[in-house]
């Protein structure tokens, strides 16, 4: 070895600096236009005046187009299907306020259905990405940690006492809510760690999934039919308001969203690491969770738990984007389009039965999920 | 000299065990600082306490005479960086990126990017001689290679002073000397304060130009080691009878273990090299 040896004396360095020639800038090192931004291919920069830079990479950007035109499509031929059945030129038009005889069908009976499906499949996915990150876990949804079990009791208590319709909503998103609190106590002792996380989670959704379970065996079987139907979710007559909720509060979410998107970068380091530059990994989890959960919470109390969406979404946009964690407006894309094709599904496959849109979430994107696992494998070492 | 970073009565400990117990600890600026001791003797829990990683329960750690704990732990990460012991590694993340994380106290969530950022990234890249592997997976690479981007993302964030710990824990003893050669050469040509905690005794007295040798949370002798490193302190803090010579290549201390009763038995030894060993 005839590396020159750094000692402890200064008189050495002379001697140890020219060893691995690292300071001289190398000859033949390419040094890459700073102005493109982060390295690697497929990356750009977004830019607003001088205060705003927000690094993309291409893939996921076209993966978003991609999907909105998808969803756009999916939406036009869900309103065209049924009976009547209207030609998708119809529809367009009938949208664009031409007036056409089908404008009952589709703007009035059709349309707030599909957007309902569009908005709640976009929240779920919004739900999934954060809670799975903060849980560290791909498997993790609203289920897994309690929040569907807690938004399932009280409208399932609701809906076999007879109580009044208009209560199931908010008694289910106070329970949401409060199911998610409790998840919170009982992980915060150790910084919401993300297996603290998942453990108080998934004691908290047994405990929950129980009650529901006494509630619905001591009920009367027709009532408990129908709590059993808002439980697998449905959004049969369901519309405008349920949207509206739903969209109103991803709306009051978007700054949080924004921040979320940027935040969601660095939950993959562990706490150590994060603190080391400078972050605070443990109010970031609370606040990543938080957004996720008041995301679920109210998603799940308007249209029940077609949660399902929650946990695939993220996941496919991932493997599709080829980024190391999910990004959120391609899994929020990617949720509603797979809510509005299985809301479809459910109306139209064994019409005029109509089918729980749970049912069929399951259905298509369980089989999605292992068809894009099984393509991805290898891919990556 | 110049303390950049100070501890000052400082009491550390877990559920109920006091680790360090009134520590006060001056560590100069522009120097590389290598923490020795046995296992167990709170040599980590020293550095993770100074990196801010570990509340104390009473005392300060100071950076630049300022307490640590008042200042925004943003500001602090634009000066002080830190290596934790194992640190996770995101799955599918590339080294480009991760280097990247490093410039994350000077971001925001509307500024993610700059062109100090981009420079700063490749200027750490190149040191740590990682630039070639700037689009690979970081889950791809050697355990060697993996600590070198690690190293890179903590360069990234461009601090006066950098604290890891046991940088060289899980690497052969070839990526040993590397990770020591570049944490060497911050300190010597970037002028960088570099603190680390070290198993080896004997890279620490290669390497080092401040030892601090640690008993049972105590610091037992703290210096250069040429003065410092004897037999009697190896004996006094790690409990080994050795001998200490010139290093012949670094002229650094060299501790070598004595010869103990077991360790004497061996056939190779010279003593018994001729004696033939009855087999049939």
């Amino acid at each position: 070895m005839t590396t020159p040896v750094p000692g402890t004396d200064s008189r050495d360095l002379a001697l140890a600096a020219p060893a691995k020639g690292a300071i001289p800038a190398r000859s033949g090192q390419q040094v890459q236009d700073q102005r493109r931004g982060p390295r690697g291919a497929g990356r750009g920069v977004l830019r607003v005046g001088a205060a705003v830079a927000v690094p993309f990479r291409w893939r996921p950007v076209v993966l978003a187009l991609v999907l909105f035109v998808l969803l756009c499509l999916a939406v036009v031929v869900s309103l065209s299907l049924g009976t009547p059945y209207v030609a998708p030129v119809d529809v367009v038009r009938s949208l664009s306020g031409a007036g056409t005889p089908y404008d009952l069908v589709v703007r009035d009976l059709r349309l707030p259905r599909a957007v309902l499906a569009a908005v709640a499949g976009a929240a779920f996915g919004v739900a999934g990405t954060l809670i799975q990150s903060v849980a560290r876990n791909p498997l993790a949804s609203p289920d897994v940690i309690g929040v569907t079990q807690g938004a399932g009791l009280a409208p399932t208590i609701a809906l076999t006492s007879g109580a009044a319709a208009v209560l199931v909503a908010p008694a289910a998103l106070l329970g949401g809510l409060a199911a998610a609190v409790l998840v919170f106590a009982l992980g915060a002792r150790h910084g919401l760690a993300a297996q603290r996380f998942v453990l108080a989670g998934v004691a908290v959704a047994f405990a929950f999934r129980a009650l529901i379970e006494v509630v619905m065996l001591t009920a009367d079987p027709i009532d408990g039919l129908r709590a059993q139907i808002w439980l697998i979710g449905t959004l049969a007559g369901k519309g405008w308001s349920e949207a509206a909720w739903i969209a109103g509060t991803l709306a009051v979410l978007l700054p949080v969203l924004l921040w979320a998107g940027w935040a969601l970068r660095s939950s993959t380091l562990d706490d150590d690491t994060a603190r080391g530059i400078g972050l605070r990994p443990v109010a970031r989890r609370i606040g990543l969770a938080g957004t996720g959960v008041l995301a679920a919470a109210m998603v799940t109390a308007q249209v029940g738990a077609v949660d399902f969406v929650a946990l695939v979404a993220p996941q496919v946009a991932r493997r599709l984007a080829r980024t190391e964690r999910p990004p959120l407006l391609c899994a929020a894309l990617l949720g509603a389009l797979l809510l509005v094709l299985a809301d479809l599904g459910a109306r139209r496959l064994l019409a005029p039965t109509q089918l729980p849109a749970g049912v069929l979430t399951a259905a298509i994107g369980g089989p999605y999920l292992i068809f894009v696992l099984l393509r991805t494998r290898g891919r990556r070492s | 000299m110049t303390a950049l970073l100070s501890t000052r009565d400082l009491v550390v400990g877990y559920e109920g065990r006091t680790v360090l117990d009134g520590l006060d600890l001056d560590l100069p600026a522009d120097t590389f600082t290598v923490i020795v001791g046995p296992n167990a003797c709170g040599k980590s829990t020293l550095l993770r306490t100074m990196a801010r990683l570990l509340t104390p329960r009473r005392g300060a750690v100071l950076l630049d005479g300022a307490a640590i704990r008042d200042l925004p732990t943003r500001d602090v990460a634009r000066r002080l960086g830190v290596l934790p012991q194992s640190p996770l590694v995101p799955e599918g993340i590339t080294v480009a990126d991760l280097v990247g994380r490093g410039r994350q106290p000077y971001q925001r969530w509307w500024r993610q990017w700059s062109a100090e950022d981009g420079r700063a990234v490749e200027e750490a890249m190149r040191l740590a001689d990682v630039a070639g592997l700037a689009d690979r997976a970081v889950d791809t690479l050697s355990g060697g290679q993996r600590q070198r981007v690690w190293i890179a993302m903590t360069l990234a964030q461009d601090t006066d002073a950098l604290l890891l710990d046991e940088p060289t824990t899980y690497l052969d003893l070839a990526h040993q000397v590397e990770v020591l050669d570049l944490l060497h050469r911050l300190r010597a040509e970037r002028g960088r304060t570099v603190v680390a905690v070290l198993h080896d005794l004997n890279q620490a007295a290669r390497y080092a130009g401040h030892l601090i040798a640690m008993r049972d949370g105590a610091v037992v002798a703290a210096g250069e080691p040429r003065e410092i490193l004897t037999a009697d302190l190896v004996r006094d803090v790690f409990g080994l009878d050795c001998v200490v010579v010139p290093c012949p290549v670094s002229g650094a201390p060299l501790v070598v273990p004595a010869l103990t009763q077991t360790s004497a038995v061996p056939a190779a030894t010279p003593a018994t090299a001729g004696v033939p060993v009855g087999d049939a």
